[in-house]
């Protein structure tokens, strides 16, 4: 069963040309506002014709260079941006780790933060209450429970948004990279945590660079280039061809490979 | 949007818990800020100007706390959507959320801030009549054209950021432009109708009536501000509606 279809998909962006220079321009444009001229701008598509599905249970890696689309992809999974054109329908409810910690506040204390980012993620309320002890028994962080966030490590502070993210009870978890950030031993939290959520037979939708990750973690992936899919198919696979392009790449273009 | 009440409320105390944290007074500054404004402007207006209104105290807080709840509120959440970029783009919320909250967190400080200064206006000369029942009304009606108001700016200030300072100087404009040290009547004419487009007039109208008069507003008082919420709420959230899909582009 497809639990993620994204069909026919194309993503448009417009990067405004700033031209602000001077006072009087920046008064023509503000004008301008009010129907007056717009400042121009460019019209670029960050995805094109893109067509996927991912099957119920699997692990699915999102892999590419620098700006070829992967994390727009996932924000229209997320429902936080709509495509121009085609369609992305999702079977389920989906937790989006896009982010870790949206929300904190670093005057509220460690339990207010809890609270709060839990109820962005979509704990609900009377079962957050309940699982708050273990969150921070789990993110190890009892001593600070009542400091304020603002007294924390950045690492305690991921760890802590980890305890709280983790705890979803989503079928679908879209993991961004920006979560390789923490230590060697976050990581391998983290993955337990992944391998914990596949063997309940969730989805996850995981965008990374690390080839390693992608082939050990992920049966399927989607190779990403310019906002079109070069390949799709097994991880190992397309990781390969992946490996393959980055290579020729840098053999035809020296000045990069030096 | 029902589905994410829990979100909304936690949202509420948390604003709350950051309006107040870190500062000694706390809530006592949203009391000392109008009760300085009534001390000068009564200074200024009864005894140097002599503008002869009875209770002039009173005649001045029943206007001023509806006119800051306004003001507050709307300047408040102007940037609670452009504020809060990684709500708007790395998870989906309905992003009307974030004006309510903000606005939900002005209208209990708004309360407070009516409740504590009760006692007090009630020894300058308020009065204690059945009247006071139809405050209610009145404040729902000016919640939701803050509501409206908020959601309108918060969405442009997505794309022009401009709108704060538009609207900070429209609300120092909005000031000497509501009935708040003076009485509508002394408007001529052939301006009322302009003057009347201001929603929170009337609002701040029939306050008075109630807290200074111990009368019932007239029917018209209170369908009115009701009238004029609906109105703007719904332009306010057409604007919002139309301008929402490119939010996680721009912010």
């Amino acid at each position: 069963m497809n639990v993620i279809q994204v069909e026919d998909v194309w993503k448009k962006f417009k990067i405004p040309h700033e031209r602000k220079a001077t006072v009087l321009d920046a008064i023509a444009s503000t004008l301008a506002l009010f129907g007056g001229r717009r400042s121009t701008f460019e019209e670029f598509w960050a995805l094109r014709n893109v067509t996927f599905n991912v099957l119920k249970g699997r692990s699915v890696g999102i892999i590419g260079e620098n700006g070829s689309g992967k994390t727009t992809l996932l924000r229209l999974i997320a429902n936080v941006m709509k495509p121009d054109q085609g369609t992305i329908s999702v079977n389920g409810r989906i937790a989006p780790m896009l982010e870790l910690g949206l929300g904190f506040h670093p005057e509220l204390t460690v339990k207010e933060n809890v609270v709060v980012f839990g109820a962005i993620m979509g704990l609900k309320r009377d079962r957050l209450r309940k699982q708050i002890e273990s969150i921070i028994e789990f993110a190890e962080l009892r001593r600070f429970e009542d400091a304020p966030l603002k007294t924390l490590s950045s690492g305690m502070q991921m760890r802590l948004a980890f305890s709280v993210a983790v705890e979803t009870d989503a079928d679908i978890i879209l993991v961004d990279e920006a979560l390789a950030v923490g230590d060697m031993e976050f990581r391998k939290r983290c993955l337990t945590k992944f391998k914990e959520f596949k063997d309940e037979g969730r989805t996850i939708v995981l965008v990374s660079h690390d080839m390693g990750l992608i082939t050990e973690f992920c049966e399927d992936a989607v190779f990403l280039s310019q906002g079109e899919i070069i390949a799709k198919g097994s991880a190992s696979e397309v990781v390969q061809q992946y490996i393959r392009q980055v290579e020729s790449q840098a053999s035809s273009n020296p000045s990069i490979a030096g | 949007m029902f589905e994410h009440t829990d979100v909304i409320w936690i949202l509420v105390k948390k604003d709350f818990k950051i309006r107040y944290r870190n500062s000694l007074l706390g809530f006592v500054w949203s009391l000392l800020n109008p009760l300085s404004m009534m001390v000068i402007l009564t200074l200024v207006f009864s005894f140097l100007l002599k503008s002869g209104i009875q209770d002039f105290s009173v005649f001045l807080l029943s206007a001023l706390l509806p006119w800051r709840f306004f003001s507050i509120g709307t300047m408040q959440a102007t940037g609670s959507i452009a504020g809060n970029p990684s709500l708007v783009k790395k998870i989906y919320l309905p992003r009307q959320i974030l004006v309510l909250a903000n606005n939900l967190a002005s209208f209990f400080s708004f309360l407070m801030e009516f409740v504590a200064l009760l006692p007090i206006m009630m020894a300058l000369g308020m009065r204690l009549t059945p009247a006071l029942l139809i405050l209610p009304a009145l404040m729902i009606s000016e919640f939701l054209i803050v509501l409206g108001t908020s959601l309108a700016l918060a969405a442009l200030n997505v794309f022009y950021r401009d709108f704060y300072q538009i609207w900070e100087i429209t609300l120092q404009l909005g000031f000497f432009l509501s009935p708040i040290f003076y009485e509508a009547k002394i408007i001529p004419e052939r301006y009322l109708l302009y003057y009347s487009l201001n929603p929170v007039t009337r609002i701040i109208e029939s306050t008075r009536k109630v807290l200074l008069y111990g009368v019932f507003p007239s029917a018209f008082d209170v369908a009115i501000p009701l009238l004029a919420a609906f109105v703007v709420l719904a332009i306010g959230y057409a604007t919002f509606r139309r301008l929402e899909p490119r939010f996680a582009e721009v912010t």
